[in-house]
């Protein structure tokens, strides 16, 4: 039981980084190598820049907010200044381009912060843990359940009543589609490309305290974010709901069965999905 | 495609012969000097070049797939470490000889290489790439979880040559020629009806299939002699270094070669071997100087692709177009 509610925590950030990571590949179609360092950045910032705000839980949902705010800034300036210059070119070298920037993102990281392995601590009033079916359950872990169950809401409502949502819509259903549509492209991918990058450094907020951060972080997060969205069939946020939990749980009864397999186990189901249904569980076919 | 009009003239571009004879005697004068290098320079600068040519081949057998095929593979390092890992493997479990590994290494990398192409080919485009990067990840983390196999993430170090590599000169030597070797051959099986298909499946599929063309099987056999040559190139590491570890098989040690070529010019045949030489010393440069070589990768990366929003191969043709009016 236990272990179920821990891959479900598992899956609850899993959730939020790589919907963030599918909207923009849906929309943009743009793999971006960079998302997981957006979520080590947003870590960072929550348990060093802003420790003072962390004690508390009000204080720590404000820092959460920042984190995930001044992250898509970022992802705006960089949005405009070199994505922007790509949609053009070859894919190769759009995801050449992310992943220059994820090697440059990650090592300003370390440059200002350290190249030590920080832990953060959880705020008070979301520390402890309470008793279900005779084992001990952190409460930290239920908040992050409940906190991806809201994302998810509120990712649906966005996506399903504003006019935002609706082209994003329309995008991942045909991507060329809305050229044609007297829709501000420029302007869709920024906010697109934002929104990505506010969820990627919320999800790396919302684990930090229950964490250690360190050097290869954000290459862990986004390959696990990869192998989600690709389950999931990318672009589509309900695969990556389902990927995300099928990722979660395999994950953690697998530490429980067998844990040599277990960090093994996530590749093995990407790679048996993409050979039965290339595309994914919830993808369509290419054009 | 947008780009299909483009891809097309640079692949015309790479079938005709111009100057032929030239470019071949401007090989063996490349070669000469090369083979002279451990002569003329210093122990410390030669090994820069052993690794340099180390690096090209995989450069050149991952171009062949990336360019030539147009299958962009985030994987190709799981063929380059199965190499490497074949004859540290053997010995580690077998003492077997150097040869016996070295001789197998290709070929056992060719057989994974057939394992994941014919998985991999199934996905197109984003899932292709993804999948390999997939692969990837699982033998880099195979690799590390079964310590009593591969001594995890230490690696198998310490791997003995026989004693006709042991000095310096012989085991350069023997990296340039084996290196050139699988040049010559890569680049003979570009232009084999071979790699005519295998191009015009590339620029496109479609009509490709109406010829009929079996589409999977020419692309599984590119995927394959691309993974023999990314595992002969892993073999020659162990030449080089005699040590076998889990970075090289990650999916950053398969964005390397990828970036080579770019350095160097994916369009032109010799690109990657221009890339890899171009990477290995600025890495020896810059690595001295500082310990953010990553971030320099990723300037250089960011830097190529800004510049050149066409693609940087573009780029680079053009200038190899001034050179050829210079030479």
């Amino acid at each position: 039981m236990v272990s179920i509610l821990t891959g479900l925590s598992t899956a609850a950030i899993l959730f939020i980084v790589s919907a963030g990571l599918s909207l923009v590949f849906g929309t943009m179609r743009i793999i971006n190598m960079a998302h997981g360092t957006f979520y080590m950045i947003g870590a960072y910032l929550v348990t060093l820049a802003f420790a003072g705000l962390t004690m508390r839980a009000t204080g720590f949902v404000i820092a959460l907010i920042l984190a995930a705010v001044l992250v898509s800034v970022l992802g705006i300036v960089i949005e405009m200044f070199v994505l922007r210059r790509l949609y053009q070119s070859e894919h190769l070298f759009q995801l050449l381009a992310t992943w220059g920037l994820m090697l440059v993102l990650e090592e300003v990281t370390l440059i200002v912060w350290g190249p030590n392995n920080v832990t953060g601590s959880i705020p008070g009033g979301l520390s402890g843990s309470f008793a279900i079916g005779g084992q001990s359950f952190p409460f930290y872990n239920a908040f992050l359940i409940g906190a991806a169950l809201v994302i998810a809401a509120l990712l649906w409502l966005l996506l399903k009543f504003t006019p935002l949502g609706r082209i994003i819509r329309a995008a991942v259903q045909d991507t060329e589609l809305i050229y044609t549509l007297g829709v501000n492209v420029k302007r869709l991918y920024t906010q697109v490309f934002a929104l990505g990058t506010f969820l990627a450094a919320l999800g790396g907020a919302l684990v930090a305290p229950s964490t250690s951060l360190g050097p290869g972080m954000d290459a862990q997060i986004v390959m696990e974010a990869f192998i989600v969205s690709v389950i999931g069939g990318l672009g589509s946020i309900w695969g990556t709901a389902l990927g995300a939990l099928v990722i979660g749980l395999f994950q953690s009864l697998g530490n429980l069965i067998a844990p040599e397999v277990a960090a093994l186990a996530p590749y093995l189901v990407m790679i048996l999905v993409l050979i039965i249904r290339p595309t994914g569980i919830f993808g369509k076919a290419e054009a | 495609m947008a780009n299909e009009a483009k891809v097309r003239a640079e692949s015309t571009q790479a079938v005709e012969t111009p100057k032929t004879r030239l470019a071949g005697w401007f090989s063996l004068i490349v070669f000469l000097i090369l083979a002279g290098v451990p002569f003329m320079m210093t122990l410390e600068m030669t090994l820069i070049v052993e690794s340099a040519l180390v690096a090209a081949l995989f450069a050149l057998a991952t171009n062949f797939l990336v360019r030539d095929a147009g299958l962009v593979s985030f994987g190709q390092a799981v063929f380059y470490g199965t190499g490497a890992y074949t004859i540290g493997l053997l010995w580690m479990h077998n003492r077997s000889p150097f040869e016996i590994g070295f001789v197998l290494a290709p070929f056992i990398a060719a057989i994974v290489a057939l394992i994941i192409g014919a998985l991999s080919l199934r996905a197109r485009e984003f899932y292709f790439a993804l999948l390999t990067l997939g692969f990837s990840q699982l033998f880099y983390s195979l690799s590390i979880q079964f310590y009593s196999f591969t001594q995890g993430d230490t690696g198998i170090f310490g791997i003995p040559l026989p004693d006709y590599l042991r000095n310096p000169v012989s085991s350069y030597e023997f990296i340039l020629i084996v290196g050139t070797l699988g040049t010559v051959v890569l680049w003979w099986i570009r232009r084999t009806p071979f790699g005519l298909t295998l191009r015009a499946i590339r620029d496109n599929r479609t009509r490709s299939q109406a010829l009929g063309v079996n589409v999977f099987s020419v692309q599984l056999a590119a995927f394959v002699i691309s993974g023999f040559f990314c595992g002969l190139a892993g073999a020659l590491f162990i030449v080089y270094q005699q040590h076998a570890y889990p970075a090289m098989l990650n999916w950053e040690a398969s964005g390397v070669p990828i970036l080579m070529s770019v350095l160097g010019g994916m369009g032109s045949f010799i690109g990657p071997i221009v890339g890899a030489f171009i990477y290995t010393i600025l890495q020896m440069w810059v690595g001295t100087e500082t310990q953010h070589w990553p971030l320099f990768v990723g300037l250089i990366v960011l830097g190529f692709v800004l510049l050149y929003p066409g693609g940087a191969s573009r780029a680079l043709s053009q200038i190899r177009q001034l050179w050829m009016k210079r030479g």
